[in-house]
């Protein structure tokens, strides 16, 4: 080990003379990697659409959604319309765009609410191990167990009236379903993460200079062993908005007058055989959402992970 | 994006076309019976539901096994599959002088399928078991008119659920049926009613055979009807056999000799073994193919539509319930905020029609317009009149629905129409399912307005009169009280000519309109699809497939 140190120090030396060199931390070595990854490109154009939708959707139309010319109903696209109108004679393109804001808030606050919960227990097991580590992991693994989409119905088939009350309960509700339950796997990543950063060295030297344990896990434990659940929570957070599409496509997950993509596809899988296009717009957003932060999600991966390099 | 669409539209058509063309020609293979006419004889599958209950015709009240029970057990009166016009079955004859005595006369020699002979003590035993409360019957209610209904129900309080808990009703027999001779019995009424024989032939006065009482529970999966039909058996869930009753002396005797219900979950699938040929009939065909009318380009020449006597309505909760509504002006006006032929071309797709009035037009009474300009869409006057009330004090109108069942389209389209005529905010809410807002209707809870619908128990103007509007009656969600209507009623009750009484129920009609208790939406129609194996498919009156005329090639 001490041959080891010595020889990194020796390795080290000239490259502290570089200006340039020093400023390649981990963080501006991703940087340099995603930028020149055209998927990343691709994902962050899609998501700055939809994040930009779903702040300001009147920025893309001036029609009310909930306006309904039923005469027209099930007019195809181009009639009047860019995408046509759904059975309520609703137009599909507003639909689609104020659609985004359900799904992109459900999605950006399970995957907040499951880091923080999931990053928070995992850390404290990790990091303290012991018996506090066997409760927390053997809690996750109880959760853990719960299939995902089974949970949820019965968590939200249950839940008291009193969430159906405005836009915002409705969407509190999903979120804390797929929240409650989606925790564990994070967890468990952050776990094993800080397991194997605690050990290290300059860990080490911090404990040995008498640092508090908060100042050991803020500047030395928690930046470096961050990047896994960087990674896992972009991706799921895709996964998130298409469980929520699901749950509203079932009736059980966001309920109308809140506009969702997986609401409007569940209203028009009766025109499948005669007016497709009610299915099609609908569907065509949800999967370019999930994709974007999909894609996101696997570039970042690939931008944080030495090993793929 | 537009071109993919498109792609994405013509590759789906072109796929369900090649489906539609590889069933046909597989089935041209196969079949070479020629459009030859109808024979006697042979088997057919058509599709079923789960009966809710145990088949007792005493205990049914819903269609899936309303139809079965129709089949199997015959009535002292038969409907006309078309016309819903009364005819005597079981009964010789049923006369009354003042419409409060009735003496019922049997035909000789009428057989159950156990070979027991259908006698007036079947009638009465079987009427004082249904009407006997602890004996939990659900059609247990048309008894109601007879002497000494009363005395067979339970006023226990030890459950408030249940008030046949801990309690024993004075009576197992109501005094107003008693048996003359083996082909006779009278029936005296409490009231006067001039329509009792076309009541008759609803199935909760079928006949029930001496068996029956022995073991009632092992009867409900194997009834022993005096019907057409007689079941050979049910497999729960899956499929209901009935095959001809060789010995059937009645004159409305089927031309199959075997019925096949094959129970279905879903619409959709039923439809499709339909369109395959492998399902010879279905009374439901699903939405997916009613939009633009896609069943008739399926079935070519192997579909039919009728009016049926179901009536949809929008009732307002009891004044004290909700006052926001009390103004009968505010209920005109939301009546004709209700754009009905859009609602019903649109989300219906042409399989309902508007309503005109309270009374459905299959029923021997009906009179059209009874509703007046108050059931057509007019925005401009209903903002006119919603003004003239003072406009609205809440601040949304609500209109509850049951969301188990398919309405959420048609409350959501209906909303939207009385928002954009009267300004006025418009909900639709769901209510998990059709036991929980029928709870919370009987309950006097439900606040705002709901919908409810009406399936005529027998053809009669009187049926979608008196249990719905009469004060205190059984189906009276609204609480709606007026003793002129109530009074003619009663007139209507005591006459002894058809035409006249008739009259005096239409009089009665049209005082709705002023008070509004509900708002009439749409009369249903029912569409049905067959195979090209079968002929003489006709539609009765309730909506059902009549399969004594159903026939095969």
């Amino acid at each position: 080990m001490t041959d080891a140190a010595v020889a990194e120090v020796t390795v080290a030396e000239p490259r502290e003379g570089g200006v340039r060199e020093e400023e390649r931390s981990l963080a501006s070595d991703a940087w340099r990697a995603l930028r020149g990854n055209p998927v990343f490109w691709v994902s962050a154009v899609l998501i700055a659409v939809f994040t930009l939708m779903a702040i300001w959707p009147s920025l893309f139309t001036n029609t009310d959604p909930r306006e309904a010319i039923l005469a027209e109903s099930r007019s195809r696209p181009g009639d009047g319309t860019w995408f046509g109108r759904d059975i309520q004679g609703y137009d599909i393109y507003a639909r689609c765009i104020y659609g985004a804001r359900a799904s992109i808030l459900v999605g950006v606050m399970t995957t907040a609410m499951a880091v923080a919960i999931g990053g928070g227990i995992g850390m404290i097991s990790g990091y303290l191990g012991g018996a506090w580590d066997a409760t927390f992991s053997r809690i996750g693994d109880i959760f853990f167990s719960i299939p995902l989409l089974l949970g949820a119905i019965i968590f939200l088939s249950s839940l008291p009236e009193f969430f159906n009350d405005n836009y915002f309960l409705v969407i509190m509700k999903v979120v804390l379903a797929l929240a409650f339950l989606g925790w564990p796997s994070l967890a468990r990543l952050m776990r094993s993460s800080v397991i194997q950063v605690k050990p290290n060295d300059y860990v080490q030297a911090a404990r040995a200079l008498g640092a508090s344990p908060s100042r050991i896990i803020r500047s030395h434990i928690l930046p470096n062993s961050l990047a896994p659940l960087i990674v896992v929570a972009t991706i799921s957070l895709g996964g998130y908005i298409a469980v929520e599409a699901t749950l509203s496509f079932l009736g059980i997950g966001l309920q109308p007058p809140a506009i969702s993509w997986g609401i409007d596809i569940s209203a028009a899988i009766v025109g499948l055989r005669t007016t497709p296009h009610m299915l099609f717009f609908p569907s065509l957003f949800l999967s370019l959402a999930v994709l974007g932060f999909i894609l996101m999600g696997d570039a970042v991966r690939d931008a944080l992970d030495p090993k793929t390099r | 994006m537009r071109g993919t669409t498109r792609k994405v539209a013509v590759a789906a058509l072109s796929a369900v076309a090649l489906l539609a063309a590889g069933c046909g020609s597989g089935e041209e293979g196969e079949t070479d019976t020629p459009a030859a006419e109808a024979k006697t004889g042979g088997e057919i599958t058509v599709r079923g539901c789960n009966p809710e209950n145990p088949l007792i015709p005493q205990n049914t009240t819903e269609t899936c096994g309303g139809t079965v029970i129709d089949a199997v057990f015959s009535k002292l009166v038969h409907y006309e599959p078309e016309t819903a016009a009364p005819k005597n079955d079981i009964a010789e004859s049923i006369e009354t002088e003042d419409n409060q005595t009735f003496t019922v006369k049997l035909k000789q020699g009428y057989k159950f399928h156990d070979g027991t002979e259908v006698k007036a003590k079947n009638f009465v035993d079987a009427w004082n078991y249904g009407a006997y409360a602890p004996n939990a019957q659900s059609s247990g209610y048309f008894m109601e008119p007879i002497e000494g209904f009363a005395d067979l129900q339970c006023a226990g309080t030890a459950n408030p659920e249940d008030p046949c808990e801990g309690f024993t009703p004075k009576a197992k027999e109501m005094t107003g049926l008693k048996v003359v001779d083996d082909h006779t019995f009278t029936i005296k009424t409490s009231e006067k009613v001039s329509n009792l024989p076309v009541r008759l032939g609803y199935s909760a006065f079928s006949p029930l055979p001496d068996v029956f009482f022995a073991d009632p529970e092992a009867f409900g999966d194997k009834p022993i009807g005096s019907g057409p039909f007689k079941l050979d058996s049910w497999t729960k869930e899956q499929a209901i056999v009935l095959s001809k009753f060789a010995d059937y002396s009645g004159e409305f005797g089927a031309k199959l000799d075997k019925i096949n219900y094959k129970i279905y979950q879903d619409a959709d699938a039923a439809y499709n073994d339909v369109l395959a040929n492998n399902l010879d009939a279905t009374d439901e065909i699903p939405t997916s193919a009613l939009i633009d009318d896609k069943y008739k380009t399926d079935l070519p020449d192997r579909n039919a539509q009728k009016e049926e006597g179901v009536i949809q309505t929008v009732t307002f909760a009891p004044v004290n319930v909700d006052p926001l509504y009390a103004d009968p002006k505010i209920r005109q006006a939301i009546s004709m905020a209700i754009d009905r032929e859009t609602i019903i071309k649109q989300i219906f797709n042409g399989t309902r029609v508007p309503a005109t009035g309270w009374v459905s037009p299959v029923v021997d009474g009906y009179k059209a317009d009874q509703c007046g300009e108050f059931c057509k869409f007019d925005p401009a006057k209903a903002k006119a009149l919603l003004q003239e009330a003072g406009g609205f004090k809440g601040d949304k109108i609500t209109l509850a629905y049951n969301a188990d069942a398919a309405h959420k389209d048609w409350t959501e389209a209906t909303c939207n129409s009385i928002k954009q005529a009267l300004g006025v905010e418009c909900a639709a809410v769901g209510v998990v399912d059709f036991a929980t807002l029928r709870q919370q209707v009987g309950d006097r809870k439900q606040k705002g307005m709901f919908r409810t619908g009406w399936q005529m128990d027998y053809p009669s103007i009187e049926n979608f009169l008196a249990p719905i509007y009469k004060t205190g009656a059984s189906s009276n969600d609204g609480d709606y009280s007026n003793p002129e209507f109530d009074a003619l009623l009663t007139e209507a009750a005591a006459q002894q000519d058809p035409a006249a009484a008739n009259a005096k129920y239409q009089e009665a009609e049209a005082l709705l309109a002023a008070d509004m208790p509900s708002i009439p939406l749409w009369y249903g129609k029912a569409t049905v699809g067959w195979s090209d194996k079968v002929t003489g498919v006709k539609i009765t009156a309730f909506g059902t497939i009549d399969y004594s005329s159903l026939a095969l090639k």
